[in-house]
């Protein structure tokens, strides 16, 4: 470090004379604690959700010719000769992909026949589908198999073996050191900001601090245990309380009643997903709704720098697309009986197009690509079919360069991709000063409130990561961006013991969306990509953005089966008890 | 199931892509930050008062710039001599040295930002002697054309002329500078950001290919009757030399015994020694980028090949060569091979802590040592058979007069390049003057008293 740090810091032996003082000195301590305290919190995230032990939930057991007992291991099995079925029984009379056994909550059971070429008997009688029942007769074309229940001690054992959640790190600590972040970061905003501001930059901060401890004694009490996903969640919150509180404190109140609805949508999301059936039910709402949404926009929206993607009523703004998001996930997402019938996928490809017509006659450029690429995941999850994606995107190619064509406000933000010092002037400005306000902040940032992003325009939302960058320091910047890359990354890790398919293309879905979100806003802005307005989860300044954010959660948590995890995931003796 | 979670590899791709991605925009924050920090638009640099007022001093301490209130040196003159260095107030001529250590003015760190820095001054030391500039513009006498000297050993700069020039404080109208011949380029540093068609100061490069590639080439001798037919045309000398050997060709610069000295080397030999001597590589000089130079001879006919043994050249065939450059294999021939790396600042400080001080680095290997050692002597017979003008003890060089256009419409370039051979003062030198004619005439005389003015230079320390 250089003699300036050291000027500076034997100024702060000198005892404070003010409040403005007291902010340099917070700054000078904060600003150093804050990255240690960050990479600690995701240090224990990730020990906790990228190493837990993929021990497979037992549900039953198969009993094959009265000779092999092969276990079921997931609610949607498929069974046939092909190595990566779930349950392979090779045997020259069976087919590649022959049959698929399912559960259901309740802890029924059925077969159906995806071969469709009438292989499939119980109890002696040919079938398409049919309810199984323990001891039941099934022939797969003369292989005679039978279901037989898990006993108590495969269940002890099961339990014993699998990870349980917040056992390997416990969450509590984990949960204690955010607090203490969330403690410095609203101390040292309230030191910078203007005074009449003070008081609701403390309470915001503590309405904070004590919804995240009512969440996680709530699933305490549960016994659900991990919390993992909800603390990252909860610090990127906490940097993006410190945007608003910096960037525009008056709208403090409207972000913390944001989040607090946010919890809310996760608690309904995640309680809808608890239920398989119910949420396959909730499907058809969900698609109509999220149809309406967007035609709702269309009538009643208004036009924001190009784009038609706001709602005004009654003094308060709305994004409805953001809430789309949630719908179409729980239309995109289905259990593998269904998977197999094609008219299935061609359903979800109508209705991907009508979603996608919807956002270009919106000009919303950016979130019809985000809709564009978790359409991608879903329909490669369901079909694993490359040709499928390839025409997907050939088609896409085609009707993008068409609304590039047509827009000039989404042509002029490609002109300057790239060349964003070359065109200050116009089009690069935002870019320019994003790239201009990181270099200042440094690695560990000016402080809280300290910066000069905020008078950029979209600063403190399409813009955020130059926001948190500036005044909180790159590293910060750039946890922020690996926060979402663990999220993600425990979802591809926890798919391989995942109960349905339903979970897995929702959690995928939702993975994505975070993702894409995540990428378009950073790479935007930071002139990888051009700029197209989308907000980075959780951190940007924007009340419909954090309730989908938070939505998208649910979709996660509910692919969570670590023993006792996720309350919306039924613990896995819960259904059985009610037999 | 297994089938769909095997699928979900695609969230992971998507998650590498993010993070690949960020990696690459840390890697370019750690290249760049500098610079958009202290990009003058950045609003933080007045919301913190930090401050905008970077100095530029010549190696004594005179001033010559500073950007608060866009002053100049006191001397009109010097102005004008270091206008390339300083650039002009509507930046038509930027100011790449000062612009390139912002950074280190305002005490930047890519660690911890802008968050220490405050109000002060930043201060740039260049090299180059303001006297050295003065003298060399003086003797430019209104041509165009570029000086410029270093000393091989250190890297430091003590001469970087570039002409047509301006007083920055008195710009000629826009209108004069469109419809004047003298001000055709003057926004271009022709120093570092121009190549010339060197004529036979490359004659050098040839010399050291036949030095490596003909055996016995100290007995042997080329035969020049005025003129030398080649399929595909001519190549004429200015009379008939008789019978010449490497170091009397060199001397005479004798067109047709070089022609046949390129002949027998091959375009393939040629080109990697035109390579080795680093002519169509780029040097990085505090923030200037020299200008890549031209030596290619794909497809080229025996004739082309000829001429470009010369130093000249047409078409895609032209040898070019950027000056800055050129200088440095001056330097490679005098440093037994290698030369140190020519640098322009010397030194950068902020608010009085210094934040920046050159070092010096070697470029890559030039020229063999021990060919260097035969060439250097065969330059020294140049100077002391042929270039009266030089006063200047221990110089070695070879000048040059090439043809810009072919039929003769515009009059030759006058280049004149070389080095001083002891360590006192090891300087390498370059001097091109744009219609200057002949260059032991128009180019010499320069150089020699540009010399003498940075040995003064030298010796006032």
């Amino acid at each position: 470090m250089r003699p300036i740090f050291l000027a500076k810091a034997s100024e702060l032996f000198q005892f404070p004379q003010s409040r403005a003082d007291f902010g340099v000195i917070i700054t000078e301590i904060t600003r150093y604690l804050f990255p240690i305290l960050a990479i600690l919190i995701l240090v224990r995230c990730i020990r906790s959700l990228l190493s837990f032990r993929k021990e497979p939930e037992i549900w039953g057991w198969l009993n094959v010719n009265d000779e092999t007992l092969l276990p079921v291991t997931h609610w949607e099995n498929l069974i046939g000769t092909h190595k990566r079925c779930d349950i392979v029984i090779d045997d020259p009379d069976i087919r590649k992909n022959h049959a698929v056994l399912t559960r259901y909550d309740d802890g029924s059971w059925t077969i159906s026949d995806i071969a469709g070429k009438g292989g499939v008997y119980v109890n002696g009688k040919r079938t398409s589908i049919s309810a199984v029942d323990y001891e039941d007769e099934i022939s797969l074309n003369g292989i005679s198999i039978r279901l037989e229940p898990v006993t108590q001690e495969d269940r002890r054992y099961g339990m014993l073996e699998r990870t349980k959640a917040g056992k390997l790190v416990y969450p509590a600590p984990t949960l204690i050191f955010l607090t203490i972040f969330q403690i410095l970061a609203g101390l040292q905003l309230i030191f910078q900001i203007e005074k009449d501001y003070m008081s609701l930059v403390a309470l915001s901060f503590g309405f904070l601090i004590v919804a995240q401890w009512a969440l996680f004694t709530g699933l305490k009490a549960m016994r659900r245990s991990g919390f993992e996903i909800e603390t990252i969640a909860f610090f990127l919150s906490t940097l993006g309380l410190s945007v608003i509180g910096s960037g525009d404190p008056g709208e403090l109140m409207k972000a913390i009643i944001s989040i607090l609805l946010g919890i809310i949508i996760y608690l309904l999301v995640g309680w809808s997903l608890r239920d398989l059936e119910r949420a396959k039910k909730i499907r058809y709402v969900a698609a109509i709704f999220g149809v309406v949404m967007l035609l709702s926009t269309l009538v009643l929206g208004t036009e924001v720098k190009g784009a038609k993607n706001w709602i005004y009523i009654g003094g308060i703004s709305l994004q409805p697309s953001e809430i789309t998001k949630l719908c179409f996930i729980f239309v995109g997402a289905a259990t593998m009986d269904r998977m197999v019938t094609k008219r299935n996928l061609i359903l979800f490809i109508a209705y991907s197009a009508v979603i996608c017509g919807c956002l270009a006659l919106m000009s919303d450029f950016g979130t019809a690509l985000i809709f564009f690429v978790s359409f991608l995941v879903i329909a490669f999850l369901r079909s694993g079919s490359f040709a499928t994606l390839a025409l997907s995107l050939t088609a896409t190619g085609f009707a993008g360069s068409v609304a590039l064509s047509l827009k000039p406000y989404i042509k002029n933000r490609f002109k300057v991709w790239g060349h964003v010092w070359e065109n200050i002037g116009n089009n690069g400005h935002q870019q320019v000063s994003a790239m201009m306000c990181i270099a200042s902040g440094g690695l560990f940032g000016l402080g809280v409130g300290c910066g000069e992003m905020k008078h950029v325009f979209a600063g403190d939302c399409d813009l955020v990561f130059a926001f948190v960058s500036e005044e909180w320091g790159l590293i910060i910047g750039l946890l922020s961006v690996v926060s979402i890359a663990i999220i993600c990354l425990f979802v591809v890790r926890s798919s391989g013991v995942a109960r349905s398919s339903f979970y897995t293309i929702g959690a995928c879905a939702a993975a994505t969306i975070l993702l894409m979100q995540t990428v378009l806003n950073v790479f935007g802005t930071v002139d990888f990509l051009p700029l197209t307005g989308v907000t980075f989860p959780f951190v940007s300044n924007g009340g419909s953005s954090m309730l989908s954010s938070w939505g998208l959660l649910a979709f996660i948590k509910a692919a969570d089966t670590r023993q006792n995890a996720s309350f919306a995931v039924r613990l896995s003796m819960e259904g059985e008890a009610s037999e | 199931m297994n089938r769909i979670s095997r699928r979900t590899y695609f969230v992971f791709v998507l998650a590498l892509i993010l993070l690949v991605g960020v990696g690459a925009f840390t890697v370019k924050y750690f290249l760049h930050c500098g610079q958009w920090a202290t990009y003058p638009r950045n609003e933080l640099l007045f919301a913190k008062e930090i401050t905008t007022d970077f100095q530029m001093f010549d190696r004594d301490g005179v001033l010559l710039y500073r950007s608060a209130e866009k002053q100049y040196a006191e001397d009109a003159y010097l102005r004008k001599a270091v206008l390339h260095l300083t650039g002009d107030k509507p930046r038509n001529i930027p100011s790449v040295a000062l612009d390139y250590y912002r950074d280190n003015m305002v005490g930047y760190n890519p660690i911890t930002g802008l968050h220490y820095s405050d109000s002060g001054t930043g201060v740039e030391y260049l090299t180059v002697s303001a006297d050295a500039q003065t003298t060399a513009l003086s003797k430019l006498d209104g041509r165009r054309g570029c000086v410029g000297v270093y000393n091989y050993k250190t890297g430091e700069i003590l001469c970087a002329v570039s002409s047509s020039t301006f007083d920055p404080c008195d710009p000629p109208s826009n209108e004069t500078i469109e419809t004047s011949d003298y001000y055709n380029g003057v926004y271009t540093n022709r120093f570092f950001s121009r190549s010339y068609t060197p004529g036979s100061i490359f004659k050098l490069v040839t010399a050291t290919a036949v030095i490596e590639n003909i055996s016995g080439y100290g007995n042997k001798t080329w035969h020049c009757s005025g003129s030398l037919d080649i399929s595909g045309g001519t190549v004429t000398c200015s009379s008939a030399h008789g019978d010449l050997t490497l170091e009397q060709a060199l001397a005479k610069s004798c067109n047709c015994a070089f022609a046949q000295m390129a002949l027998d080397l091959g375009a393939d030999v040629l080109e990697d020694y035109a390579k080795q001597a680093g002519i169509v590589d780029s040097i990085f000089v505090d923030g200037y980028e020299t200008k890549k130079g031209n030596f290619d001879l794909s497809g080229a006919s025996s004739w082309d090949v000829a001429w470009a043994g010369i130093g000249q050249g047409s078409g895609k065939h032209n040898d070019m060569i950027n000056p800055c450059q050129y200088m440095t294999f001056m330097g490679a021939i005098a440093n037994g091979g290698r030369a140190a790396k020519p640098y322009l600042v010397s030194q950068v400080e902020n608010d009085g802590s210094v934040t920046y001080t050159a070092s010096t680095k070697n470029l890559s290997k030039a020229i063999e040592e021990t060919t260097a050692k035969k060439l250097k002597k065969m330059m020294r017979n140049n100077t002391l058979t042929m270039y009266g003008a030089i006063t200047v003890p221990d110089v070695c060089a070879k000048s040059g007069t090439a043809e810009v256009s072919m039929d003769g419409s515009v009059a030759n370039t006058a280049t004149f390049t070389g080095f001083i051979d002891n360590d006192t003062y090891p300087l390498a030198f370059i001097v091109i003057v744009e219609e200057g004619g002949s260059g032991s005439q128009a180019a010499a005389p320069i150089a020699n008293d540009v010399l003498w003015a940075c040995m003064n230079a030298m010796d006032n320390e």
